[in-house]
């Protein structure tokens, strides 16, 4: 035989070709923007100036990236973003200490935010930015602040739940009339952040009898609020609870064939909490400065108009108005979370969480 | 055994600068698991105290089982496909030799959830079924629907290796065996079956690994197991994270010197790739076997690239229709798929690299090291691949140690990427090693070759096979891998499967079945490649 290993030859081959691809391409600023991130900023493009800043976003790509865009476009400072769970990206924050490159860290659930802070990773927000939202939508020592709300709510299928049916309360289901016909999504970091809001707000016995009562009421479990609101679109399970946003996008992504919709809890029962995306530095950015823009940037008027209408979430700048298809949070039971109180309590609410055996259902 | 092996050097002791790189390389593979222990260490964490509990012990039980159910099934099914597309006349072996491969490459995150979508109740097969009035009512979940998924997505792992070892075993003794009145089936069990069954257990072993580190696929089929334990755990009791980590690790090192006992009791075959290969005509068994073949690939390939294509298409066309647009381009996945090739060729080619010294060691040296290096490459499988990123990240910044010289680079991805997938190479390049029968040393020495003139004239092209096949299991898998890429990549490189994630967490499902359908298309164009080339030179 000639030739030992020719498709190793041959792959090495592409390998060179692609790797001269790769050289030939190079980044190019756009004049001005089109698309999503031209209804946010729709002037010319300013040059780069050299300023930079690096985000570490827990929030997804397709929901940054026209922001950020148009953010680079109007300022001309440089973003730099590694995308990954919240989760993951405060574990990478934790074990990369004061040498992190990141200077801005986006939470899609409040936990991760709490950990972090918890170990003194986190930098004080200006003034200025902290007060472009309601006291209860920012941290009181000033270490994070919302910039949008995702309300808990309860998705059901079409088909399998009637209109009279539909609960008040997330009480309501521990009854018979829902045994086995309910999804809940009992490890998921976001239930996690709920579960231990309702420990704060009604004792950690109400909520403890609330979790054992769903589990001797064969709720069933589900590994997120994606999976739940996939499982009622198809009719797998009745009725689940998730975050509100999920349902607009699954049913933005696949129209009328998906048979689920959002059914929210009275205004004052925990399960209609509202769960906040949140902004915060890091302890050691040197580049405050751009940092503190972004977050002013993302709670501005373009950007709060950009996430409620074009993401289905809730604006949480003063004066922005929710998008005309999202229900109007009721003004006095609004439950937002004190994430300040999350960090420590996390872990009572998982230890509650395991005992109660859901995660086997 | 029966068939005629070469003496082994018993004796002879490996070059020096063998034994310094496998001492080298055991290092670097060995940092996820000493990040484990440091952990441990570190935090007021208990592993033994865990163990204790039913919280911990239950979950593991469930680990167990289904891992050994996995094995089990995938080492049936690997070894079954191997045999039926090298060795007999069932129809379209080439088409199948290409298929039956790519499951590697599905991200079990949507790969499950494609499963889901496509059987289970509301979905698809259930519509299709609906329509000519069957109502089913049946749900892949749990136990059963875990071991499916699992099986469907890690039987490659042993079909690969076995069908590069069967491509290699000399055809005289089948023959023999045959002239003397053996049927096929005693022929297998008495002459082929001992000569594969090394490599059957290689593969077997990282099915079992592969499945106790397995997050994506056992969290949507709704089954507790270890790793869904440690993943609820980082935020809320990071020590307990730790310490469970530690336990799965403890688990693939008994696992992996269990595997190393029982190969080493069994002998090892040569053979040369002098005679040609004796093909079996299966009669009336054609057609059956024909139908498990496509049974598997319908099920394994099929049904979920029919989700990932409903997805896409269905997204396309809304997105036409005035619907949502679509946030991805041409551009942006051209771009990711380039990454994804880039990055998942050079990790195949280094991690074969680099496993091929400990490969030699253990397998012409019996080395006492190499067997140590060896155990440390295979276990460290098991590990979940975003501890491998934060042990990453702890030791290049945190301590100072290489410090900011390789953050963010490409090359530092590349090496994250071997460490996570050597052990896939591990396994077959041993059995590779393993078919060069010594007496070609001493030939190639008594005529005078110089030991690298004799490895690359000698064990090269006899290696060959193997070590392909090393690089298509690597290859496929390093480009569905997730927490590496996300974490350890450059700032803005991404790949198929980090667009993929980011897109279906979000349910952006048109964008996430868009790459997928890239990603699976781009792997069949690699997995023909490997075999169509390996076919031609035959």
């Amino acid at each position: 035989m000639r030739h030992p290993l020719p498709s190793l030859r041959l792959l090495a081959a592409t390998l060179v070709l692609v790797a001269f691809a790769a050289a030939c391409g190079g980044s190019n600023i756009p004049e001005s923007l089109d698309g999503v991130a031209g209804d946010i900023y729709g002037g010319d493009c300013v040059e780069l100036d050299g300023r930079q800043v690096t985000i570490y976003s827990g929030r997804s790509e397709n929901l940054m990236d026209p922001v950020l865009s148009a953010f680079q476009c109007e300022t001309g400072i440089e973003t730099a973003v590694r995308y990954d769970s919240a989760t993951n990206l405060a574990l990478t924050l934790v074990e990369e200490g004061d040498r992190t490159d990141a200077d801005v860290f986006l939470s899609n659930s409040p936990g991760p935010i709490g950990f972090l802070n918890q170990r003194d990773l986190l930098g004080e927000l200006q003034a200025d930015v902290l007060s472009l939202v309601e006291n209860q939508h920012r941290s009181d020592d000033g270490h994070w602040v919302g910039f949008s709300g995702r309300k808990r709510v309860a998705v059901y299928n079409i088909d399998a739940v009637s209109a009279d049916e539909l609960p008040e309360s997330v009480f309501e289901l521990t009854g018979p009339e829902w045994r086995g016909r309910v999804a809940i999504p009992g490890t998921n970091g976001s239930f996690l952040d709920w579960f231990t809001v309702f420990r704060a707000q009604q004792g950690d016995d109400v909520a403890t009898q609330w979790l054992n009562d769903m589990v001797a009421n064969d709720a069933k479990y589900y590994a997120n609020n994606r999976s739940i609101v996939d499982a009622a679109g198809r009719g797998e399970v009745d009725l689940g609870l998730v975050n509100h946003y999920y349902n607009y996008q699954e049913a933005a992504a696949i129209g009328e064939d998906h048979r689920a919709l959002n059914h929210d809890l009275a205004g004052d029962d925990i399960g209609s909490l509202l769960i906040i995306t949140a902004a915060t530095i890091t302890q050691n950015t040197d580049r405050s400065s751009e940092a503190h823009e972004l977050i002013r940037y993302l709670l501005s008027e373009p950007v709060q108009r950009y996430y409620t209408d074009e993401t289905f979430e809730y604006p949480l700048a003063t004066g922005v108005q929710p998008a005309g298809i999202l229900p109007p949070l009721n003004a006095s039971g609004t439950a937002t979370i004190d994430f300040d109180a999350l960090g420590g309590g996390l872990e009572a609410s998982l230890e509650i969480i395991e005992a109660s055996g859901i995660a086997n259902q | 055994m029966t068939v005629p092996t070469a003496t082994t050097q018993s004796g002879a002791r490996a070059p020096w600068a063998l034994r310094g790189a496998g001492v080298v390389l055991a290092v670097a593979f060995a940092f996820p698991g000493l990040y484990v222990v440091w952990r441990n260490l570190s935090t007021d964490a208990d592993p033994i105290g865990l163990l204790g509990s039913s919280r911990t012990l239950a979950p593991l039980g469930r680990t167990l089982q289904l891992a050994v159910l996995v094995s089990a099934a995938s080492a049936a099914i690997g070894t079954a496909l191997a045999w039926l597309t090298t060795r007999t006349d069932v129809p379209l072996r080439r088409l199948w030799r290409t298929l039956l491969p790519i499951p590697l490459v599905f991200p079990t995150f949507i790969g499950a959830a494609a499963f889901i979508r496509t059987l289970n109740p509301g979905g698809l097969a259930n519509d299709l079924l609906n329509s000519i009035g069957i109502e089913r009512t049946f749900e892949l979940r749990g136990l059963f629907g875990a071991w499916l998924v699992l099986t469907l997505f890690t039987y490659p792992y042993v079909y690969l290796p076995v069908a590069a070892r069967l491509q290699r075993l000399a055809g005289s003794l089948e023959e023999s065996a045959r002239v003397l009145g053996d049927t096929p089936g005693q022929t297998f069990r008495r002459i082929v079956l001992p000569q594969i069954t090394s490599a059957i257990l290689a593969g077997t072993l990282l099915v079992f690994l592969y499945t106790i580190s397995d997050f994506g696929a056992v969290q949507l089929m709704r089954y507790d197991t270890l790793t869904r334990a440690i993943n609820t755990n980082y935020l809320a009791r990071p020590s307990v994270a730790f310490a469970l980590s530690l336990l799965l690790l403890l688990l693939a090192v008994a696992v992996v010197i269990g595997e190393r006992t029982v190969t080493r009791s069994s002998t090892h075959a040569g053979s040369a790739r002098s005679t040609r290969l004796v093909q079996y005509r299966l009669g009336a068994w054609r057609w059956p076997s024909a139908a498990l073949v496509v049974l598997v690939a319908l099920l394994a390939v099929g049904a979920p690239l029919v989700a990932m294509l409903d997805w896409a298409g269905d997204g396309i066309i809304r997105a036409t229709r005035d619907g949502r647009p679509l946030t991805v381009d041409a551009g942006k996945v051209f771009e990711a798929a380039r990454h994804t090739l880039e990055s998942s060729v050079l990790a195949a080619l280094a991690a074969v690299a680099a496993v091929l010294p400990i490969a030699l060691l253990v397998g012409r040296y019996r080395s006492r090291s190499g067997s140590f290096s060896h155990a440390i490459v295979i276990g460290s499988f098991a590990l979940p691949g975003i501890l491998i990123a934060l042990a990453l990240r702890f030791w290049t910044l945190r301590s100072g140690f290489a410090g900011e010289l390789f953050s963010d680079s490409k090359a530092l991805l590349i090496f994250a990427y071997v460490v996570r997938f050597g052990s896939l190479a591990m396994g077959i390049t041993l059995v590779a090693v393993q078919s060069v029968p010594d007496r070609f040393h001493d030939v190639g020495a008594t005529l005078g070759a110089g030991r690298l003139r004799r490895f690359k004239t000698i064990d090269l092209p006899l290696m060959a096979p193997g070590l392909l096949a090393a690089v298509g299991l690597v290859l496929l898998s390093t480009m569905k891998e997730l927490p590496i890429s996300l974490l350890i990549a450059p700032i803005g490189y991404q790949t198929l499967t980090t667009r993929i994630f980011s897109s279906f967490e979000e349910s952006f499902v048109a964008e996430a079945g868009i790459m997928a359908v890239v990603l699976v298309a781009m792997s069949g164009v690699l997995s023909w490649f490997l075999v169509l080339r390996r076919a031609e030179h035959r």
